[in-house]
């Protein structure tokens, strides 16, 4: 029985159904800076305590394994910057008189029942459970796109709706063909679905039976991932969503999306080997790549830009994936941890600009490191990052990717690097443009705590970034070797 | 298990699951958007039906409750929403189709070879009883993707999403014996509130459009 842990996954719950109950805006932002700092508490002590050897499961439901904890580390830190954002940037609309108090209570009770959903869904040991809590956290986004009812928030919610159910009733199908395939050696019951006890028994698990289950699975969790094509949905909602969820959305939800697929792909692998799931999910992270560097270039609006570029950032950590071997999954998995800091840096900064110039198009904005420092800094660094430049995180992963690809597939890592280049080009192109220069725009008035909570949020997660590029902290460390090794890649420190 | 009768049991089993792809035909041919509503609460007491049978033949008790439940909701409650849905929207046809109904009709045909074919390898793997349900499970579930594709209505669309989930839970029940019941209970939640939420959104689309042509959404390209 670990406490911390049933604290990390089930305050955030708890907090949003006592937002419904708030009464004024400063309760309620108090009780969200609360729960920030709970979540990074607990976070810390679920992390070290899995780290340092000590077994943080609880019952026989919630087990916490390298990889579950290594979610934990990210969805609870990106999380607790994310709240403290989003009492920012939505206290702001609240103090403009764009939204009623009790609508600023229902965002909250939907934002933190969408993190408790994620927190859940990654520390179950048991797939079906997995899906249904996935499925919940879907369900809360799909509100959450569709919060500010214009008609463009509508379109994009309603696109996500169906295409997200589309995807999740795969993956439910896939689930289903893995039980199918599991309960003949296991059992009709709980365990044929527990991840412990699929890992234990992969070896004698039907190969057909979990080749057709990994296909719909790639293809069901793939489009929560935003995999290409299945990703239409997701610059529309990140586009039109309240940014903050914009930021979760594309710093966490995709990944667990990617974490729920990379689950499936690890049995497979553990039964067959890389060679079945290695190329179909290269083939799908390129081809998300490709796509999406070309429709960066011709974006118009900054918050499509950067959902675009998640599409991007998905597909170098499928690669990473794809091509295996222990420097391509440690690759892929610093690449997720790495873009989930980044980008959400990256929205934080595009919701200072947007409720700076009230407008999303990039061609009218400039000037923005003069009007509001912190975004056009935090925009800035967050774009250089994106685009892959030292110090961040993100280019020693891509570096890691590339060199771990050349070994078999020289042709496709040309390819790969290409593309980045293009994707270098793009943000590079665009983002600047904003950030420096003079403005003739007028300005809309910010207040100084929107401006303090915004700030705070930013420069946590720049520190966290620029520490991450360079060193690699001692929990990751003894993370990662049984992380890549559930891909049957072993890995080895110096 | 009680096992006495595997054959009269698996035509039986059998009989169900071909009752349920009927249905799905007839959903992909009929225009009438109450119509189709209506056979989906139809096709859902076959999905039900079909529960109680493997549960009395196989002697796994809680598929029982899976059978009640889905009557319950998929057959009662979730009609029930989307009528009430389609009385304040007041559409009653599917005027333009994509593609029209002979042609729909064959490509699902193709579907349900193509369903067949693919789970082929992985058949003799299911139990005695119930061999051929996940092929007519999957035939389901493509055919109602493929509804999702080829209409317009948003009404129509769910429906064709129902129907998907009904095919999974074929799959489940027949094919795998159901799932645990617990996970089933949460699946049957997520569905309700899924399709709850989907009323809201047709709702407001109502509100702000005018229209719940979902062909009529373009205004966000590339």
């Amino acid at each position: 029985m670990s406490v911390p842990l049933l604290i990390l996954i089930f305050t955030p719950l708890l907090a949003g159904l006592l937002s419904l109950v708030m009464r004024t805006q400063r309760a309620l932002e108090r009780l969200q800076c609360i729960l920030a700092v709970v979540l990074w508490g607990s976070m810390a002590s679920v992390v070290s305590s899995f780290a340092s050897g000590s077994d943080v499961s609880t019952g026989y439901l919630l087990r916490v394994d390298p990889l579950s904890a290594f979610m934990d580390f990210m969805l609870a830190f990106v999380s607790g910057t994310g709240l403290l954002f989003a009492v920012g940037y939505m206290g702001e609309k609240l103090i403009r008189g764009e939204m009623k108090l009790n609508h600023y209570c229902r965002f909250f009770f939907f934002f933190n029942f969408f993190l408790f959903a994620m927190l859940l869904t990654v520390n179950l040991d048991n797939i079906a459970l997995m899906w249904i809590s996935l499925e919940s956290s879907t369900l809360a986004a799909a509100l959450l796109v569709g919060f500010e009812r214009t008609k463009s928030a509508l379109e994009a919610g309603w696109k996500y709706v169906i295409l997200s159910f589309i995807g999740i009733a795969l993956s439910l199908f896939g689930t289903v063909l893995m039980y199918y395939a599991s309960e003949h050696v296991l059992g009709v019951g709980m365990e044929a679905l527990s991840l412990k006890a699929l890992y234990r028994v992969s070896p004698y698990l039907n190969p057909a039976a979990l080749k057709l289950a990994f296909i719909f699975v790639l293809i069901g969790y793939g489009t929560k991932a935003g995999v290409v094509p299945m990703h239409t949905w997701l610059p529309d909602a990140h586009a039109e969503a309240p940014t903050p969820v914009s930021a979760i959305l594309s710093g966490l939800m995709l990944n667990v999306g990617l974490y729920a697929l990379l689950r499936f792909k690890s049995i497979t692998d553990q039964a067959l080997g890389e060679g079945f799931t290695g190329p179909l999910v290269l083939g799908f992270g390129l081809l998300s790549l490709t796509v999406a560097a070309f429709f960066m270039l011709i974006q118009k609006d900054y918050k499509r830009l950067l959902a675009y570029s998640s599409i991007e950032h998905v597909g170098i950590a499928m690669v990473g994936f794809g091509v295996g071997g222990p420097l391509g999954v440690f690759g892929g998995f610093f690449h997720m941890i790495h873009h989930a800091l980044v980008k959400s840096t990256a929205f934080y900064s595009a919701g200072g600009v947007l409720l700076k110039s009230g407008h999303k198009e990039m061609e009218r904005i400039t000037g923005m490191l003069k009007r509001l420092p912190i975004a056009g800094i935090g925009l800035l660094l967050a774009a250089m990052g994106l685009a892959g430049m030292p110090p961040a995180g993100l280019f020693v992963s891509e570096l890691l990717i590339a060199t771990s690809a050349y070994r078999n597939y020289p042709v496709l890592t040309y390819l790969f690097l290409t593309l980045l280049i293009l994707t270098f080009g793009a943000l590079m192109y665009h983002i600047p443009h904003m950030v420096l220069g003079n403005t003739t725009e007028k300005d809309e008035p910010i207040n100084d705590r929107t401006r303090n909570f915004i700030t705070t949020a930013i420069l946590i997660n720049l520190a966290a970034m620029y520490y991450g590029g360079f060193n690699l902290p001692w929990f990751l460390r003894t993370m990662t070797v049984p992380m890549t090794g559930i891909f049957g890649a072993r890995i080895e420190f110096p | 298990m009680d096992m006495a009768h595997p054959d009269v049991g698996s035509q039986l089993v059998n009989i169900c699951s071909m009752l349920l792809l009927v249905t799905t035909f007839a959903i992909v041919a009929q225009r009438r958007l109450s119509a189709c509503v209506d056979l989906f609460a139809l096709q859902s007491v076959f999905l039900g039906v079909t529960a109680a049978v493997v549960a009395f033949l196989t002697g796994i008790y809680h598929i029982y409750i899976a059978a009640l439940l889905t009557i319950l909701i998929k057959a009662i409650i979730i009609p029930l929403i989307l009528k009430r849905v389609i009385e304040r929207l007041n559409v009653k046809r599917e005027l333009v189709l994509n593609i029209n109904i002979p042609a729909s009709l064959l490509i699902c045909g193709a579907l349900v070879i193509l369903a067949f074919s693919v789970t082929q390898p992985i058949i003799s793997l299911g139990f005695l009883l119930t061999k051929d349900s996940l092929a007519i499970a999957l035939a389901i579930l493509l055919i109602g993707f493929f509804t999702m594709i080829s209409r317009r209505k948003a009404v129509t669309q769910v429906v064709g999403f129902l129907v998907v989930e009904n095919g999974i839970f074929l799959g489940a029940t027949a094919a795998a014996y159901g799932m645990p019941l617990i996970v089933e209970l949460g699946v049957f939640f997520d569905v309700l509130v899924a399709a709850l939420i989907i009323g809201v959104f047709t709702h407001r689309l109502q509100d702000t459009f005018d229209s719940v042509d979902v062909s009529k959404l373009t205004g966000m390209k590339e």
